[in-house]
């Protein structure tokens, strides 16, 4: 029986996973016709229409014969957008998060892009791989070998490496990132057996570029400058490395934790992992 | 005599980074200490000179990030990202130098055992804070 008043009805239309979804779907699309509601939903038009019958105060039907959300159904939207971005982050609420360092953190922390829906999802993809350009050509560049987030000086003066080196540079780039992916991935499937959001966790994974790229930047404009020789330069450099690794691996534990579903702390545990066993890896190389 | 009880995770972080401490003034290689090095490659050439301190610094950020934890329990990611940050300085230091000076490594003295000791108990430290159940 369907309840009569309005909030009674707000709380029913809540209640059930089907009708959650059809208010989303209307929601993200501002309007939904029947046909596109049966494809998204995947079940019976006995089922849709039924639950839409329910929905009679959160949803309209218009001349058009399109779904459009009411006044009710705008605010029950919102209600489960916020509750959603709740949910799907990672666990902040702790006082703890209200500490200097981890509230910068995630001031620097782009979490809708990480976090992103289904209907942005091209326009994340697209933002990915210019971060992987952007980072490819400034590796190149710099004449600098990756390493997961580390970078290894070149034997030579940048003004004599080959332009075919370079561009090899960048290749390494997108292989060595394709790597840190495949490794993540791995460790979240092998020892935490979360096997949700590849893809997601994919588009989105470039987002831990954005610091490395500023890093690579920066660096080139030194260089090109001529102030690289200069010790304080140097400093400065190793410093900003340092700082820009640590806000990339933030990056990382968020993105594990908002796509992959991990406590923050095993999130923090795999970025340790990965980068020190991948220091182990380059020291090894390096003797 | 229950020894858990004085075995700490706290103890970790605190004993490793105090031994990064020490490593900057303990012999490293021909009875010089890393201050020993710094001094003299400063003459020599100042622009990588500085690495030589960088043990030094990452014991005092791991230091701060021991004493972090200590002074309030739930303060155990902050203190995992200074450790980061701590730890990102040895990193530096021994992809750099370690490479150069690898000649001298067999003959190296009790320094550079404190400081790779140091970094490793500073690295177990933050995995044992990661794995600790809040109460």
């Amino acid at each position: 029986m369907e309840p009569a008043s309005a909030e009674a009805n707000y709380y029913y239309a809540l209640s059930h996973e089907l009708r959650r979804k059809i208010i989303n779907i209307i929601g993200e699309n501002k309007y939904s016709s029947f046909t596109y509601l049966k494809k998204e939903l995947k079940v019976s038009t006995g089922t849709i229409y039924h639950h839409l019958d329910s929905l009679s105060k959160l949803i309209v039907q218009q001349d058009d014969k399109k779904y459009y959300l009411t006044e009710l159904g705008l605010h029950a939207y919102n209600s489960l957008r916020e509750n959603i971005d709740t949910i799907i982050t990672p666990d902040f609420s702790k006082k703890e998060f209200n500490s200097p360092i981890l509230k910068g953190l995630m001031h620097l922390t782009p979490k809708n892009y990480i976090n992103y829906n289904n209907n942005t999802r091209y326009r994340m993809l697209i933002i990915s791989i210019i971060l992987t350009l952007i980072g490819a050509i400034f590796c190149g560049l710099n004449g600098l070998f990756p390493f997961f987030l580390f970078f290894g000086e070149p034997p030579i003066t940048i003004e004599f490496i080959d332009i075919a080196l370079k561009i090899l540079l960048s290749f390494v780039f997108v292989g060595n990132l394709l790597l840190y992916f495949l490794i993540n991935e791995g460790i979240c499937r092998i020892f935490y057996k979360k096997k949700e959001n590849t893809l997601k966790f994919l588009i989105s994974f470039a987002i831990i570029l954005f610091p490395i790229d500023i890093y690579l930047c920066l660096r080139l404009i030194l260089i090109l400058t001529g102030s690289f020789d200069f010790a304080s330069v140097k400093i400065l450099d190793n410093v900003l490395m340092i700082l820009f690794q640590v806000w990339a691996l933030w990056l990382l534990t968020y993105n594990l934790s908002a796509n992959k579903k991990l406590k923050i702390e095993n999130a923090l545990i795999i970025s340790l992992l990965v980068h020190y066993g991948g220091f182990s890896i380059v020291l090894l190389l390096a003797i | 005599m229950n020894i858990k009880k004085y075995l700490d995770f706290r103890l970790l972080g605190l004993t490793g980074s105090i031994l990064l401490i020490l490593s900057q003034f303990l012999s490293w290689y021909s009875n010089q200490s890393l201050l020993d090095i710094y001094i003299i490659k400063t003459s020599v050439s100042i622009v990588d000179s500085f690495l030589y301190l960088f043990p030094l610094i990452c014991g005092i950020i791991c230091l701060v990030g021991t004493i972090i934890i200590m002074y309030n329990l739930e303060y155990r990611i902050n203190s995992v990202i200074i450790n980061f940050i701590g730890l990102g300085f040895f990193l530096v230091f021994v992809i750099k130098i370690i490479p150069e000076d690898l000649l001298y490594l067999p003959s190296a003295n009790i320094g550079f055992y404190f400081s790779i000791i140091g970094s490793i108990l500073v690295f177990f430290d933050i995995l044992n804070i990661l794995l600790t159940k809040e109460k």
